[in-house]
């Protein structure tokens, strides 16, 4: 922005003016930039310098979390399912240009009132460094329309995959704490509850593809965090949708803002592994085959908020593993 | 009598008829029993019926009833499948389970009498809202609910003093993803009045008086939004008790957490047969807690959620939600 501003005065004015304000939006920009390539998350416990605990909100079935970016407050939805950073092209016209700047960034933020906040800049090796990030401005206006939110973006894989993530719809939160290359955690205490099974996944791509089965036939679903029901394909054997019940139809807007009619029921007796299986789940049957560019592999179907309602789950990306931890049975 | 004093003394009595009568003005259509939400019809509660071909009214006491269904966004308006219980000469039922509800978006609905006809409700109902074909408003009205319902009883009472002039009053905010229909305020004495049941948890809301929008000038709990503006902020909490059933031999347990900044007196526990016990109130959100007896800390032996704290400390964890 100061870069613009100084490119408007730049051609009425005598030299020496124009270096002093090129020296001046050297400046501005440097500390501008700073503060802009950081995504921050005002209400996240920063436990130490490798572990975070974001508290989430759901919207409808959106896991959403609030942030603070480019000067700016708002809401991001966690979306396994998407590739890069999105930012809302409502919000961040593309003269922002964040990502085209190369400014080594120093950690230091400005002094701020909240706690929370000065807590940050101690333990800066977390915070989340936009710079190297690939991100996409998109208009996201037709989400903030239907769910009536204050929409900055989506926090997708490349933002999520330097951390192993506890996504939990018990507490309401996503635990995101810092691992090596090979996927081995750097902060040896994070969780004090049990793991109690984990599966294997491929990830193809950016998307996690576990293997399941129904009726003893297989499947390759998608996990995504942003999906707000479960999918089947119309598509897959019938001897799985033996084990679709249908419910009901419903209206959805798709991604494209269109309605669709679909078809929405309970998917029975999914399993992931001998252990690790899954009552009936609402579903809905749709039409997969369009999505696979958007996922970047061919799917059978997607397991969304449903999956993590039932599964407490831990995403490991280097790994290539899920782990679950059961919900409690009691309650105070 | 002068024809002033009279006249005045009138539309006195007719102000005050109104307004005693919109108080009486209850939800219609459906009440929450536990995890069933049941959708009820009284026949002596509708004076109107139209049907889907452009018909005209027609006095509901023309109609013979042989059948009531409820239809809505939920069965995609089906006139036939949700077929209700007659369980005495005016009234029908249904129940659901409340949780075959929460993957839609909204939930209107209406009854169909004869599997043809829509029962219109009356506009003096809370839980009203304007129907719409293909975007556009129709001159009719749906019956509504949501998660967040109107309910005397309620927990969270929403009040706005003054604006008597006002034609109508509209409580609007995140518990229904800032509708501008569903809650109808109630005229009082001294101003505007709704009674909510929320689940706990922060909501911001705002009032739409005769369209204008404005912030509750009685809450000064207020959060910036993204107009510029500043919406108004209301907390729910619950009650919650929390339960150490060893240490029976104790001489004192005290419950001490994040929820009173790990106060090692304030809330001592009290002794019962099976155990000790402490009842608090607490907004929605995580806290982190433990008990301290005779002066050792402990965890929660009964909950298995427990989480670190900054300096590497174990507590026990609990979800208010």
């Amino acid at each position: 922005m100061n870069n613009c501003l100084s490119q408007i005065y730049f051609e009425n004015m005598p030299k020496t003016k124009i270096i002093l304000i090129l020296f001046l939006s050297f400046i501005n920009a440097t500390s501008f930039a700073s503060d802009i390539d950081k995504l921050v998350f005002p209400k996240a416990e920063i436990l130490n310098k490798y572990t975070a605990r974001i508290p989430f909100k759901l919207i409808d079935h959106l896991i959403v979390v609030e942030a603070n970016v480019l000067n700016k407050k708002g809401n991001f939805i966690i979306d396994t399912g998407s590739q890069n950073l999105i930012l809302n092209k409502v919000h961040f016209p593309s003269q922002y240009g964040h990502n085209k700047k190369r400014v080594e960034t120093t950690g230091v933020l400005n002094s701020l009132d909240n706690p929370l906040q000065k807590k940050l800049s101690e333990f800066n090796l977390l915070h989340f460094s936009l710079k190297d990030k690939n991100s996409d401005i998109i208009d996201l206006s037709h989400i903030e329309k239907s769910k009536k939110m204050h929409l900055l973006g989506i926090i997708g894989y490349s933002i999520l995959k330097d951390y192993e993530i506890f996504i939990d719809l018990y507490l309401n939160q996503i635990t995101l704490t810092k691992v090596d290359k090979n996927g081995n955690k750097l902060d040896p205490k994070v969780y004090l509850e049990k793991i109690v099974d984990s599966i294997d996944f491929k990830l193809k791509k950016h998307t996690i593809v576990v293997n399941g089965s129904i009726n003893s036939q297989n499947l390759k679903l998608g996990l995504d965090t942003a999906a707000e029901f479960n999918q089947i394909n119309k598509s897959v054997n019938k001897k799985v949708l033996k084990h679709f019940v249908p419910k009901k139809r419903i209206n959805l807007a798709g991604a494209s803002n269109k309605q669709i009619e679909v078809l929405a029921g309970n998917l029975h007796r999914l399993k992931l592994s001998k252990t690790v299986y899954l009552g009936p789940m609402k579903t809905i049957l749709t039409n997969l085959s369009k999505m696979q560019e958007a996922f970047g592999v061919q799917l059978d179907g997607i397991l969304g908020y449903e999956f993590f309602k039932y599964k407490r789950t831990i995403i490991n990306y280097q790994k290539e593993k899920l782990y679950f931890i059961n919900y409690p049975l009691i309650t105070q | 009598m002068n024809k002033t004093v009279a006249h005045i003394i009138i539309l006195f009595l007719v102000f005050i008829t109104t307004t005693t009568f919109a108080q009486k003005s209850k939800v219609k259509g459906y009440r929450i029993e536990g995890d069933e939400i049941v959708f009820s019809f009284d026949k002596r509660d509708y004076k109107k019926v139209t049907n889907n071909n452009f018909g005209a009214e027609k006095d509901f006491e023309d109609i013979d009833i042989n059948s009531v269904v409820v239809a809505g966004e939920f069965n995609n308006w089906s006139l036939k499948k949700w077929r209700m219980i007659k369980i005495s000469e005016n009234s029908y039922e249904l129940r659901k389970k409340i949780e075959d509800f929460t993957d839609e978006f909204s939930w209107e609905f209406k009854f169909v009498i004869n599997n043809y006809y829509w029962a219109e409700p009356s506009r003096d109902v809370v839980n009203i809202s304007r129907a719409t074909k293909n975007g556009k408003k129709l001159n009719v009205y749906n019956l509504n609910f949501t998660t967040a319902y109107v309910d005397e009883n309620g927990n969270a009472t929403f009040k706005l003093k003054g604006f008597k002039n006002a034609h109508n009053v509209i409580l609007s905010g995140t518990f229904n993803k800032w509708n501008e229909d569903y809650f109808n305020m109630v005229p009082t004495d001294d101003g505007w009045e709704l009674t909510l049941q929320l689940k706990p948890g922060e909501y911001e809301y705002k009032f739409i008086v005769d369209g204008k929008w404005m912030e509750d000038p009685s809450n000064n709990l207020k959060k910036r939004n993204e107009f510029d503006g500043y919406n108004s902020v209301i907390k729910i909490y619950k009650w919650v008790t929390f339960h150490l059933k060893t240490n029976l031999n104790a001489k004192k347990v005290i419950l001490s957490g994040s929820f009173n900044d790990w106060d090692e007196n304030k809330y001592r526990m009290i002794k019962t047969e099976n155990g000790w016990e402490y009842t608090l109130k607490l907004f929605g959100g995580k806290y982190h807690y433990k008990f301290i007896v005779d002066d050792y800390w402990m965890v929660d032996p009964d909950n298995p959620v427990k989480e670190f704290d900054y300096d590497g400390n174990i507590n026990s964890v609990c979800i208010v939600k």
